[in-house]
Formats: structure tokens, sequence, C-alpha cells
């Protein structure tokens, strides 16, 4: 067996008082500040934005929000998040990744085993720490073994035949979660609920770029008329590269190549409105290239990071510019359609080319630029996404898919 | 459902643990794995000012066999127990424990906690009674020890006072020749008992004992040596001193207690004799 976990810190707090609490999820060490009466539950919903943990009766009896607590199953619901400092702890979220399921999640989509969902995520950690720590389980032991989880549209039955596939294919040891790395994840947050919002994070002075996946990545080409050295010149100055950006404001040089700056972004109903850092950590005026690492906080409880590739390369007369984009989203703000928050983040590229064009032609630094229009954002997207699908759709057409219900690739 | 707001503390030491009850003044609650107590705090049937975490007293946190006790400390939870090697010496408890709740229950859940908080329909106090284990509680006064017979008053109440923790569980270690049985009957797997019975008795000299809970507001111990089937059940029976509710009639629980009275103590026998060469 593993060590046992290490035993939390003396502390005291009044009532309501905000204690510190430091933490492992899925991989990241999260520091929080949060009352003692705050659950592991809503600590990871509310604080650290991982609403895959679902919460039902909040006593206890249904099994919801089971989560791992040092490798072991248990009710988040049941624990104040301030018991486990010095903790490890998996969620749903740590446990696969969209395009690299684990085994379980695997098997619960093969066998219908999710109908609405809801239990999922307590059925997936229940079972995993069924099959980590008795994976000789026998068939017949299951229902009783997976009882401390209900699921309220009675889909047992399917829940039963994955579990019991994944026991069968893993008698020798059920493999561990895929998706603990470094993760962003939101932490030091309001004292109590509604006391106020989330600090701005005025004081924070480092990037930590995160480790593992990004949730997307966005890479642009785009051929410009202006030449190289003209579209370079824009590059190389750090104020016109941000005016070119639809939406951000550079706030404050911090020197060191660090900078302070906002970001607004509306798409339809959404409006974030970002601050965070900056910093360029690399400049090659002879290969012509920029690196950019920012990171932003929105009030609303997202954060984005991102690592950003500018490459401006000679085309005949004019220029070839090209993007890359690591973004990494956690928080409400990841809940936004994956695909999608790539889409924008590609028109949003191809809106900061066209304007490094008009800049880099014209010499002069454009206008204060609008936040990017909700409607045209929105609908250049959409326009993209039905000519991908109708593509799609022809594709179809001519070669009708022959692999077998249920394997996706 | 949330807890209202409480003071935290979570002390270094026992001591210092009764020291912060103590300033409390009966307003303080002791927190070990919570299983029990967050609920009662989530839909505010207690308001305690100050919870007093224990979850960082090391000096708690063992397993150890002395003499012919097995010893469990306060910080122990009941799957550590479960899977613990010394575990085997109190046979009673490896029946008893799977039915504590739920797996993800029992990972937080301790052992002591769940004797403290004396719910009359759980199995580790029956275990206690059942095997004459002794409690060691920790007070303003010092240390003092509780034979499980005295140590349960009622629902939910125990010796253990306000300025008080529950340091440990003394467990008698099996002798030779000696059985155990163990069940219950709940409404679905890891509720609590409508009634269960726990179960010993010796090969050499026949002593039975048997312990009934869910069926009164603490476990009850009878010796039931040389008693037969009939006597047994009708013994058992009567240990029922509860009114019906919504999940089962008295007289049902009355049918479920004796059933299950007769079939463990013959499992403890069985378990006996066959164990006693």
């Amino acid at each position: 067996m593993t060590s046992p976990p290490p035993l939390p810190r003396p502390v005291r707090a009044e009532a309501g008082e905000p204690l510190d609490v430091t933490m492992t999820v899925n991989g990241t060490e999260v520091s929080l500040s949060l009352p003692a009466r705050v659950t592991l539950a809503d600590a990871l919903r509310d604080h650290l934005g991982l609403t895959g943990t679902h919460l039902g009766c909040e006593h206890g009896v249904c099994g919801m929000c089971t989560v791992l607590v040092n490798g072991s199953a248990a009710r988040a619901c049941l624990l104040f998040a301030c018991q486990l400092d010095g903790a490890d702890i998996v969620t749903v979220e740590g446990l696969g990744r969209p395009d690299d399921l684990h085994p379980l999640q695997e098997a619960f989509g093969a066998h219908h085993a999710l109908q609405c969902g809801f239990c999922t995520p307590g059925f997936l950690l229940s079972s995993y720490d069924l099959l980590a720590h008795k994976p000789d389980v026998a068939e017949e032991d299951l229902p009783v073994e997976l009882s401390g989880v209900l699921c309220r549209c009675t889909g047992y039955r399917n829940i039963l035949s994955a579990v019991s596939e994944v026991a069968g294919a893993h008698r020798d040891g059920i493999p561990g979660p895929r998706n603990c790395g470094r993760h962003v994840l939101m932490g030091h947050t309001a004292a109590e609920p509604g006391a106020k919002s989330a600090p701005e994070p005025v004081g924070v002075r480092e990037i930590e770029l995160p480790q593992g996946d990004p949730t997307f990545t966005v890479e642009v080409t785009q051929e410009l008329t202006a030449s190289l050295e003209k579209t370079w010149a824009v590059l190389d100055d750090i104020d016109l590269v941000a005016a070119c950006l639809p939406g951000a404001e550079l706030t404050e040089h911090l020197g060191d190549e660090k900078y302070r700056g906002r970001a607004r972004v509306s798409v339809g109903p959404i409006r974030l409105s970002f601050v965070g850092l900056a910093q360029v950590t690399e400049r090659d005026a002879a290969a012509h290239r920029l690196r950019v690492i920012g990171q932003g906080e929105d009030a609303g409880g997202g954060r984005t990071q991102a690592d950003i590739l500018l490459v401006a390369e000679e085309a005949g007369a004019g220029t070839r510019l090209r993007a890359t984009a690591q973004v990494y989203l956690t928080g409400r703000i990841a809940q936004f359609g994956r695909a999608l928050a790539g889409d924008v983040s590609r028109r949003m590229f191809e809106q900061f080319a066209a304007a490094v064009e008009e800049t880099a032609v014209s010499g002069v630094r454009t206008t204060a630029r609008k936040p990017p229009g909700a409607l045209a954002l929105l609908a250049a997207t959409l326009v993209a996404k039905a000519r991908e699908w109708g593509r799609r759709l022809r594709r179809a057409e001519h070669n009708p898919p022959t692999h077998p219900k249920g394997t996706q690739r | 459902m949330k807890a209202a707001p409480f003071a935290y503390v979570r002390p270094a030491t026992l001591d210092d643990a009764v020291a912060e009850l103590v300033r409390s003044a009966g307003e303080g609650k002791v927190l070990a794995g919570g299983q029990s107590l967050v609920p009662i705090l989530a839909m505010r049937l207690a308001r305690p000012s100050t919870v007093v975490d224990i979850g960082a007293l090391s000096e708690l946190d063992f397993v150890r066999r002395e003499g012919n006790e097995l010893v469990v400390g306060a910080l122990v939870r009941q799957r550590t127990l479960e899977g613990h090697p010394l575990a085997a010496e109190v046979p009673l408890l490896l029946l008893a424990l799977p039915w504590i709740g739920h797996r993800e229950l029992r990972s937080r859940g301790t052992v002591c906690g769940s004797i403290a908080h004396a719910d009359p329909a759980a199995e580790l106090p029956a275990v206690a009674c059942c095997l004459g284990a002794s409690l060691e509680i920790a007070g303003p006064a010092g240390r003092r020890t509780v034979a499980a017979a005295e140590f349960f008053h009622g629902a939910m109440a125990t010796s253990v006072g306000a300025e008080d923790v529950l340091a440990a569980v003394r467990f008698p270690v099996a002798g030779s020749g000696e059985g155990f049985g163990f069940a219950e009957i709940a409404r679905r797997h890891g509720d609590f008992a409508l009634a269960g019975v726990a179960t010993r008795f010796r090969a050499g000299d026949g002593e039975a004992v048997l312990t009934a809970f869910g069926v009164s507001d603490r476990p009850v111990t009878r010796d039931v040596t040389g008693l037969g089937d009939d006597e047994v059940a009708d013994l058992a029976r009567g240990l029922v001193d509860t009114a019906g509710d919504t999940h089962g009639s008295r007289e049902y629980r009355q049918r479920l207690v004796a059933a299950l009275a007769v079939r463990e103590l013959a499992r403890a026998r069985r378990a006996a004799e066959g164990g006693s060469a």
C-alpha cells in the first residue's frame, strides 16, 4: 500500500474567518482560502470551477459528489475542505480527457451507462475506487459494492455491465487517472460567498504556464500584403501588437518584457473581462519570431492562459504570418463548448492578422478597437461550422461509415 | 444544505483538544471522520459554536496489539481497520465493518467516531458491547476507561462528556475456540439497520452472547449460554423496545431480530467448533 497521507497542520479560525488550505487536485497543487464550513464539494465547484463533481442530497446519501481522497472514494459533501489540508484529490475531470478517456469512461459510453449523466461522475469514481482496491471483485458483488451511489433514472443494469467489463479486462489493476498533471485552477477565493467577488489578481507578477495538454490549439496562417519588414515592425512593438488584438488593452509596462493588461471578449450573451499579465519570452528579429505567454482571470471565475507564437516570413512581395496559440481554459469559461471556443479564438487571430496588416501598411497605430463584435464573431464562427458540417455530410455520403457501433476511431 | 458558521480548531495534541472543548463551554463538538456529524451540521440539527477537528492528532493514529487487546486510536478510519493485518485478531470486527454505510463513508468514518456517536442502529457500538470492549476517554481530569456495558446511556448519549474526547477503543482479541456472527436487515445496503445482531460463542464452555441493535435506544447484550433456538428467539423478540415506524412495525422488528439471533448464533457456533479442532 501507499504511505499514509500527511496529517494536516494545526490551525484555528473564528466562525466565518477564512482558513488557508493547500491540496492537490487532479495533480495540481492549489491554495484556497475559505471558511471552515465550506465543503470539499463546494470548494471544487465554486472555488475551483470543477463542476464535474455533482451535488445531490448534500448529506451523504446519494453519492453524486463522490471523489477520490488520498486514493479512496469519499463523499465530497461530507468533508470540509479545511480538513483536507495536504490531501490528494481526484475528481472526474482528472480521470480522463475528451480525447483520451479512461477505460471506465469508454465502457460507460459503450454500455449506455449514462442516461441523464448526473450520477456518472459519482459512479465513475466509486467504481474506480472499487477496481483499484479489489480488482478481483466478483460480478455478483457489484450491485452491493456500487450501492453507495444512486442513479435516479435507474440505469443500474448498464452501469453494472460497464464496470463488469472493465473489471474483466483489468484483473491485474485498473489504469490510473489520465488527466492529472499541472492544470490551471482558480485559487485564493473570497472569504464568504457574497462577501466580495474574486479579487483582481493585481498583485500577481509571475506567469505560470501549465504543463500538459492545452484545452485547444489554434493555428492560423494569413497572407499579408505588407512587407516582412513592416510586419515585423508591428510585431516588434508590444503596444502595436496589443492594439491589434481585438478587445485587448495594455495598461502597464512592468519591465523585463512583462506587461499588465485587460482583454474583453463577448460572444453572444457571454461577456468576459480578463485582467492579467503577458510576457514576451522570445523576440527574434532575425527569424521574425515573437513568443508571448499570457494569463488572465475573469471576475466570473474563469481563467485562461495562452502560449502564443507569431512567426512572420517572406511570401512574394508580402508576408505570411503564422500564429500558433496553445490555450488553457479553466473555471466556468471552460464549460463553453471547446470547439466553439477554438473557433472564436481563430476568428480573433484572423482579426488580429487583419489589424497587423492595416497597421503595417498604414504605418500608424490604429485607433482603439472595440472588443470583437459579438454578432460578427459568432456569425463568422457559425458560418464556418456550417461549411464544415456541409463538407462532412458530403464526405459521409460518399463514404458511409463502416466501423461498428460503439467504436469511435 | 450548508452548515451554519462555526469556529474551527485543529489542535496538535490531545491535551490541546480537551482544552479547546473546555474553552468552548459545552458548545464544542469533536470532528474526526465527520460522516455522522457533517450531515447533522448540514441539516442544522446541530450548531456547535466550535468544531474541534482531531484530524492532526498523530498520537491517536494507531492500531496496535497490547496484551490480549487490539487498541484502535481515534483517528483510525473504518476502511483502514478493514484492511489492517491486525484486524483478523478480532474476527467480529471484520464481519461487522463491511456493513457500515458504504465504502465511500468508511473511507473517512472512524471506528471511535461511530462508537462515540452511538447511533442505536450503528454496528460498532454493538460489536463493542458483544465483545465487552473498553473505551478510553480523555477529559479535563485526565484519562479514564469505561466498559462498553456502561458506556452507552441512550440514543446518541454516552459516557463521553462535552469536554471529553474518545481517544481509543480496546477490543478483546479472540481466544481459541471462539466464533462470531453478525448480520443486519436494512431497507437498502448501507442504510441503518431495522434490526441487527452480533453474536459470540466459545466452544470449550459453550458460553454464548447475543447483542441486538437497532431495536432499542442502545445495543442490548444478553448471555444466552445453554439456550435452545426457540428460547433464543423468544429472548430476542423481547429485546425490541421500540414502537414501529414507517420502515417497519414493532412486530416486524421482533421477527427480524429473532430470526437473525438464531441464525447468527448458529454461525458463531459453527465457526467456534470448526476453528477449535
